[in-house]
């Protein structure tokens, strides 16, 4: 167990750099996802935990231990691959011993190991199977039972859920997050799944482009996200966004010069900003029927999801969503005014897309 | 739609038009020659030929007899195994180092001297060997055929290689292995089928290699299919001898090319990576 430090991380494919500088401190025991859109850099930068990668420049400790260079074999770390990448020659068990049988690992501890991963993963059935006579489930238990029998001071997954189908996916899934419970190690999880990254992280890293966008818990990454990209990509549906500008001393929405529902503190924010970008999750409307501090919209597609129903409408220009009660029973063609909830708005720099509070 | 079933069954008759063809191209020189082999001398050069006669085995035992084919035997094997061993001690790893950095100039390189004419290695080798005194030694032929067995190994192996999931490896590497160890425990039992075909294929290969032992081998060394090229023409040709010898050349890499069928690449990385 171990923490992992990144300092001034560089890391570049000849002419294209596609980590510029990355900086991040990942605790001891903590279970951090890293997410992103694709090629983001996400996976590049675990493998360059895990050692598979060089790094250009900069600097990385897993523990107190400077391991720069040191390579993938000596760093004491697992790795739970996308594809599973289980030896296809080996049986199950013997999947699960090699590395302990590499390390000289007595044969006693080992099975005493790999008894012990196979009860808590419910694999000892298929400890005498080879791959190939495993199901995709069974597969990506068997590639986590070859990481915890190491006892690493780091698991590292690469979007090891996204082979899976949607149902076995949020059984692994709390299944993941239960082992981090009891295993209480440091893990680094990738995935381009804001879910998965939302229900298993203590911290989630966004990344785009090489860079971090915002690390903190989920709870912050979707109540104050640092910036638009951020705001955009954690939430589903989408957060909407709307731009909007000063007009005197009215907010307005740019296109269509109408009145938007924000707040003193806003107009004060925007006359520093110049002009802005009104954000709202789709979940953070409320219908009333008061038409004061409200947009007024028409419904252009309803979708009933049985919890809730999501409307859509066009407001300013955009096409936006809105979450409601299922009860309010919208129509196609129906007037509505959508209010935002209080202190649930976001307001976002015109230029540069960073939060303005 | 009508006419679909017609078309099949055209492909069909082409498909199996073009079998018998290729049947008869590839198998009437073979069975030309086991059918004169147990011919009596008189009647192998018969116009026209005989296809009916008495079968008889004195051409093989004429050989036996006249010629020392047992120790040419022996000397064809030695040369063969031993030019095949190299290959496959060199051509693994070489096979699995030009996979694993992908970086392919090496295996081009051994595959133009594969394709070089074998005239141009023949003379600077044939000065190299008598300098150090080493022509006529087994050591010379079996290094002068690597040069067939080692590109064969290099070439099967590598799409062997190259099939087996990244990730496998990158696997093994965190669980511990080195680079040495990935190949060993990891990298040759997946491409198992690839050795075997590729041992085969470079047996049969410096097996019928024939310029290298005609020039770099004496008396003692000939291999069988130099050996045989002396059949020819020393006097009067023994048609009947040649066509025995022959026979009993071609029998080796013949059930080896058999083999070689069950050996086809089996798939077995499947269930390596998702399902």
């Amino acid at each position: 167990m171990a923490s992992i430090s990144i300092r001034n991380l560089v890391k570049r494919y000849g002419s294209f750099t596609v980590i510029p500088d990355l900086n991040l401190e990942i605790a001891d025991h903590e279970f951090v996802v890293f997410v992103g859109p694709s090629g983001c850099g996400k996976s590049t930068l675990l493998r360059i935990i895990a050692g598979l990668e060089p790094i250009s420049s900069g600097e990385l400790y897993i523990g107190d231990n400077r391991v720069n260079g040191v390579p993938a074999a000596q760093r004491d770390i697992a790795m739970v691959f996308q594809d599973y990448a289980l030896y296809p020659h080996m049986r199950v068990y013997e999947n699960m011993s090699f590395a302990l049988e590499l390390r000289g690992t007595p044969k006693a501890e080992i099975n005493a190991r790999v008894k012990r991963a196979a009860t808590l993963l419910h694999i000892e059935p298929y400890l005498d199977r080879k791959p190939k006579e495993l199901s995709g489930g069974q597969r990506q238990r068997v590639a986590m039972g070859r990481a915890i029998v190491r006892n690493p001071k780091a698991f590292l997954f690469d979007e090891p859920l996204s082979n899976l189908d949607a149902k076995l996916r949020g059984q692994v899934r709390a299944e993941i997050k239960a082992l981090s419970q009891q295993l209480k190690t440091t893990m680094v999880f990738v995935t381009h799944d804001q879910i998965e990254a939302m229900t298993m992280a203590d911290r989630i890293v966004v990344m785009q482009s090489g860079t971090v966008q915002q690390y903190d818990t989920p709870e912050a990454v979707y109540e104050r996200p640092s910036n638009q990209f951020v705001a955009g990509f954690i939430g589903s549906p989408a957060m909407n966004f709307f731009p909007v500008e000063l007009r005197g001393e009215q907010i307005v929405f740019s296109q269509g010069g109408t009145d938007a529902p924000l707040d003193a503190k806003s107009r004060d924010l925007l006359r520093k900003a110049g002009h802005g970008v009104f954000g709202i999750r789709p979940e953070h409307f409320s219908v009333t029927a008061d038409a004061a501090g409200a947009v007024a919209v028409t419904v252009r597609l309803v979708e009933p999801l049985g919890s809730d129903t999501l409307i859509h409408f066009d407001l300013a220009g955009a096409s936006a969503i809105a979450r409601v009660d299922p009860s309010l029973r919208p129509k196609v063609g129906d007037r509505l005014n959508l209010r935002p909830q209080p202190g649930r708005a976001h307001l976002f720099d015109g230029s540069n897309g960073q939060v303005l509070r | 739609m009508t006419d679909a079933p017609i078309t099949d069954a055209w492909i069909r008759r082409l498909n199996l038009l073009q079998l018998v063809v290729a049947g008869i191209i590839v198998l009437t020189p073979t069975l030309w020659m086991v059918l004169s082999s147990l011919k009596p001398s008189f009647e192998v050069t018969a116009y026209p030929p005989t296809l009916i006669f008495a079968p008889t085995l004195e051409n093989y035992a004429q050989l036996t007899k006249t010629t020392p084919f047992l120790s040419y035997a022996i000397n064809s094997l030695i040369v063969t195994i031993g030019s095949t061993a190299l290959g496959l001690l060199f051509g693994i790893p070489a096979a699995f180092a030009v996979s694993w950095t992908r970086i392919s100039w090496p295996a081009i390189l051994t595959l133009a001297a594969r394709m070089a004419p074998g005239t141009l290695f023949l003379l600077p080798w044939y000065v190299m060997f008598r300098q150090v005194g080493m022509i006529g030694s087994y050591t010379a032929l079996i290094l002068s055929h690597a040069v067939i067995t080692l590109p064969i190994v290099i070439w099967v192996l590598l799409p062997s290689f190259d099939g087996i999931p990244r990730s496998v490896f990158e696997a093994a590497q965190v669980d511990g292995c080195s680079v040495t160890r990935i190949l060993w425990r990891i990298a040759l039992p997946l491409v198992a089928s690839g050795v075997a075909v590729a041992s085969i294929l470079a047996f049969v290969f410096s097996w019928n290699y024939f310029l290298f032992a005609l020039v770099l081998s004496n008396g003692d060394s000939k291999t069988l299919i130099a050996a045989a090229f002396n059949f020819i023409g020393e006097g009067s040709t023994q048609w009947g001898a040649l066509m025995a010898a022959a026979t009993l050349i071609a029998l080796p890499p013949l059930i080896l090319a058999a083999l070689v069928q069950r050996w086809l690449v089996s798939g077995l990385t499947l269930g390596a990576v998702k399902g």
